[in-house]
């Protein structure tokens, strides 16, 4: 026998009550050990218990039936929780509401001074904690003014601080820019390597697959438990359970027919490009497959086809100042110029805090120019007596987390708060019922739903037939997949693309490569308030280097155009989506059979 | 300018790092003599102890590096409330009318005296804000909590929840920017969808309809993220040892003791000028 695991779960089970005394079921007869040095990712469909079992891990919530044991201390013992509680730490998915203090110094001493440690060792672990995630410097900051990428790095700290043997992560990543999820995952693997053991929850499969080992939850049960390579080995069963597989082997799925050499292993993107690599080392002797035509495929994307209600939206020289004349003032936007073009959907890109909410939030007239131009079809914004109920009246606006600031109780209310502002002769019940078609809610089972008893996607899907009602030519979207799990993702985006169909111009920033490209033709890039390039997505995402400097990296498809054309595959350039990329190869490559007649 | 920066008005439950001498001194000297600052602008009953407190006060304020436009601009959100509760102070006589008269309205005798008492008024709670932005500005939540701490222990001894209470307080001061921040989404996600900001100022009925449905909403954002906090503190050890300590090793210096010997005095002749 080895050393008893660092965490034990026997027979938990939880339910969640009612203020009616209503039961809800979340976690059933669930069994787990967690050894002390694992990797483990946690993956399920939203609401199925994972952040109900990863609460129970530190004692923050108490089986009903079971018991958990925390280096051999139960969590029903009160005295056994104050040990567990610094053992077990835990960082979680919305860092601004986990800062209890006003400094950062103050904040990361939080954990130390609750064990009641000496004054001078405090400061030390402090120090330290504040030092490891590279935050010391601004040590007095309040938090408030942090970006969301420095508020969960503070977050870690606060949990360092404490020494814990595990540490856990409750989609920590969730709110956080490429770049923010990139360091989050390396300190991960960095505190992993020095021997803490790390549990982390996560919507994206590309992050289960750095794990050691993933646990698939669905309905308060385990249903998968192994190695990445053992849990990922079946797309079907993945699906069954609202999940999907990681990109890189998705997309090694879909060439595996047209490159039958690819190996069947692949999960990461690295594994994808070594992949690629050695399947030609072995094929270029084999016959003069690489044609050079690419003729058929060379298509550049247009705009939407029926774009005759949209107008053009021109910002030039733009500037903006928060808290301007404060000494807290900080610029969020520096000579900022770029054009959307009628029916050109647009996407924004770049890091949090890099200026692209502002720059939304001067589209639709809730910010206007401190300095430079806003022009929106046929309205100058910095024209006082241009008020914003008209701008919005074409342009509407889908917040970040927007189910935060829902202000409505049931679901038709929420949908007809904009329509009861603009009365038109149609009814407002017909409205809403448009609004809720456009998103694939059904007005009849939905439009008396109290808001929070929806799920996160059906959430979404409020919000965004809540921007819709007004019938806006133009819809801003604030990063309109966050938070959804995959399955709610691709079903958000099926929407949106329905919407362009239907003439829509959509101006969207996102953190997720892949979903520009599936959905924009121009690309603007910020970098700290400045345009870094505003030009046709393929111009944007074919340069890798821009994008690396802006803590960016391209879209897997593009990444694996570019390694196939590195094996002499003639792929077009703007090859910017899965799609694309196997149309092309299926163009390029002579399929398997045909091969031998 | 935005009417929706509500950040802008909000001065108090801000610190602001700005490495004065005041914010060098002891936590303990500085609660010490904002509380006897306080305690004078509030018992004094002269003009000129009002208006020695507040000079006072924006001597620290400048002291402390705080720009004074910055601070003063603090007095502009509560000032319409003040200037009601002012006026009613003018019209509910408390003094009986021996003075010279300054005008009537039909039965209604308005003193000299009345007005001045109105006055007052108003310069004791421009005072009382100017203190209690001070303090935002120059105590850390983490001071805060060991300052008082230290001089409330003596209500601990007493089995009274003074740490707690000290808990509290520091929790709701972090929560002021949150809610500030909060009500600002919640504002402009409806005036994205129609409601009617565009009205600067308008008159007081139209402000108020503007802000109720930010309101409601407010409380259950407001909610939830206290919900959030209060697992966030769990999950750190909250409440699992007696008595929490503290990163900052207090050591009152010379220096502190004179400083608010200073401020004790000044309140004293605050309240007996």
């Amino acid at each position: 026998m080895g050393m008893p695991p660092l965490i034990s779960l026997e027979h938990v089970s939880f339910s969640y009550r009612d203020p009616q005394g209503k039961t809800y079921p979340v976690l059933h007869d669930l069994s787990l050990n967690i050894e002390e040095g694992n990797l483990v990712a946690v993956v399920g469909a939203n609401g199925s218990g994972k952040t109900t079992l990863i609460r129970h891990l530190n004692g923050l919530l108490l089986p009903d039936q079971g018991r958990v044991q925390v280096c051999g201390l139960d969590t029903h013992s009160a005295a056994g929780r104050q040990a567990i509680h610094q053992q077990v730490g835990m960082v979680f998915q919305h860092p601004e509401d986990q800062i209890i203090a006003s400094t950062l110094e103050d904040e990361a001493a939080f954990g130390p001074e609750n064990l009641g440690l000496p004054p001078a060792e405090i400061q030390a672990r402090v120090e330290e904690a504040l030092r490891t995630v590279g935050l010391w410097e601004v040590r007095q900051r309040p938090p408030h003014l942090l970006s969301a990428g420095q508020e969960q790095r503070l977050a870690l700290a606060g949990v360092l601080a404490m020494r814990p043997r595990c540490i856990v992560f409750d989609e920590a990543t969730t709110m956080l820019d490429p770049a923010g999820r990139r360091m989050a995952l390396e300190w991960m693997r960095r505190l992993h390597a020095e021997g803490l053991t790390i549990l982390y929850v996560t919507h994206h499969m590309e992050e289960a697959v750095l794990a050691e080992r993933v646990l698939v939850l669905e309905q308060g049960r385990i249903v998968r438990d192994g190695p990445p390579p053992e849990v990922f080995a079946d797309p079907g069963a993945l699906a069954a359970l609202g999940l999907e597989p990681p990109p890189a082997a998705a997309l090694a799925a879909r060439l595996r027919p047209y490159l039958p050499g690819l190996p069947s292993n692949i999960l990461r993107p690295e594994d994808l490009q070594e992949g690629i690599g050695r399947i030609f080392r072995e094929q270029t002797t084999d016959d003069g497959q690489q044609t050079t035509d690419d003729g058929p495929w060379s298509v550049v994307r247009r705009p939407s086809p029926n774009s005759l209600f949209s107008f053009p939206i021109s910002v030039s020289h733009l500037s903006h100042t928060y808290l301007l004349g404060t000494p807290l003032a900080h610029p969020a936007l520096s000579d900022v110029s770029l054009e959307i073009g009628p029916g050109r959907s647009h996407g924004l890109l770049g890091r949090t805090g890099s200026g692209k909410s502002t720059l939304l939030q001067h589209l639709n007239g809730l910010l206007r120019p401190q300095s430079g131009k806003v022009q929106v079809g046929e309205l100058d914004l910095s024209d006082p007596a241009v008020l914003t109920r008209s701008v919005i009246q074409a342009v509407g606006t889908v917040f970040q987390n927007p189910e935060m600031q829902f202000f409505e109780q049931y679901v038709g209310d929420e949908i007809a708060y904009g329509p009861r502002q603009f009365p038109s002769a149609e009814a407002l019940a017909e409205r809403v019922r448009a609004a809720m078609d456009l998103v694939g809610l059904d007005f009849e089972t939905f439009k008396d739903r109290l808001l929070f008893t929806l799920s996160g996607g059906e959430k979404r899907k409020v919000a965004l037939a809540s921007a819709l009602a007004v019938r806006p030519a133009v819809l801003l979207l604030d990063e309109p997949t966050a938070g959804l799990d995959p399955q709610s993702h691709r079903e958000i985006l099926a929407r949106l693309k329905q919407l362009q169909a239907g003439g829509m111009t959509l101006v969207l920033s996102s953190h997720r490569m892949e979903d520009l490209a599936e959905m924009v033709v121009d690309l603007t890039l910020f970098e700290e308030g400045r345009v870094e390039a505003s030009a046709p997505l393929a111009q944007v995402f074919g340069q890798a280097r821009l994008l690396e400097v802006a803590g960016l990296e391209q879209p897997l498809a593009v990444q694996a155009a570019g390694w196939l054309r590195a094996q002499g595959w003639s792929v077009p350039e703007d090859v910017m989506t899965p799609d694309r990329l196997i149309q092309v190869v299926a163009s390029l490559a002579v399929p398997p059979v045909e091969r031998q007649p | 300018m935005s009417q929706f920066e509500f950040m802008r008005s909000l001065n108090i439950g801000q610190y602001l790092p700005l490495g004065s001498p005041i914010h060098r001194l002891d936590p303990r000297a500085r609660l010490l003599a904002y509380f006897f600052l306080l305690i004078g602008l509030v018992f004094t009953r002269s003009g000129l102890g009002l208006l020695l407190g507040g000079l006072a006060t924006l001597v620290l304020l400048r002291l402390a590096r705080v720009p004074l436009r910055f601070a003063l601009r603090g007095l502009l959100g509560p000032l319409p409330f003040l200037l009601i509760l002012a006026v009613l102070q003018v019209f509910i006589n408390a003094q009986p009318d021996t003075g010279p008269q300054f005008f009537r309205i039909g039965s209604l005798v308005v003193g000299l005296s009345d007005l001045w008492l109105g006055l007052l008024l108003l310069g004791r709670f421009f005072g009382l804000i100017l203190l209690l932005s001070l303090g935002s500005f120059t105590l850390s939540t983490g001071e805060l909590t060991l300052g008082l701490g230290y001089l409330l222990r003596p209500l601990a001894r007493l089995g009274l929840p003074a740490h707690d209470f000290v808990m509290m307080l520091q929790v709701s001061l972090r929560f002021l920017p949150l809610l500030a921040q909060s009500a600002e989404r919640i504002a402009k996600s409806q005036a994205a969808r129609g409601a009617d900001w565009d009205a600067r100022g308008g008159n007081l009925l139209a402000r108020v309809r503007r802000i109720i449905p930010v309101v409601v909403p407010l409380f259950l954002v407001s909610l939830r993220r206290a919900e959030n906090m209060a697992l966030a503190m769990d999950a750190r050890g909250y409440g699992s040892v007696e008595l929490r300590t503290s990163r900052i090793a207090l050591k009152a210096s010379l220096r502190d003791w004179a400083f608010g010997i200073t401020i004790f005095l000044l309140s004293v002749g605050i309240i007996l000028i």
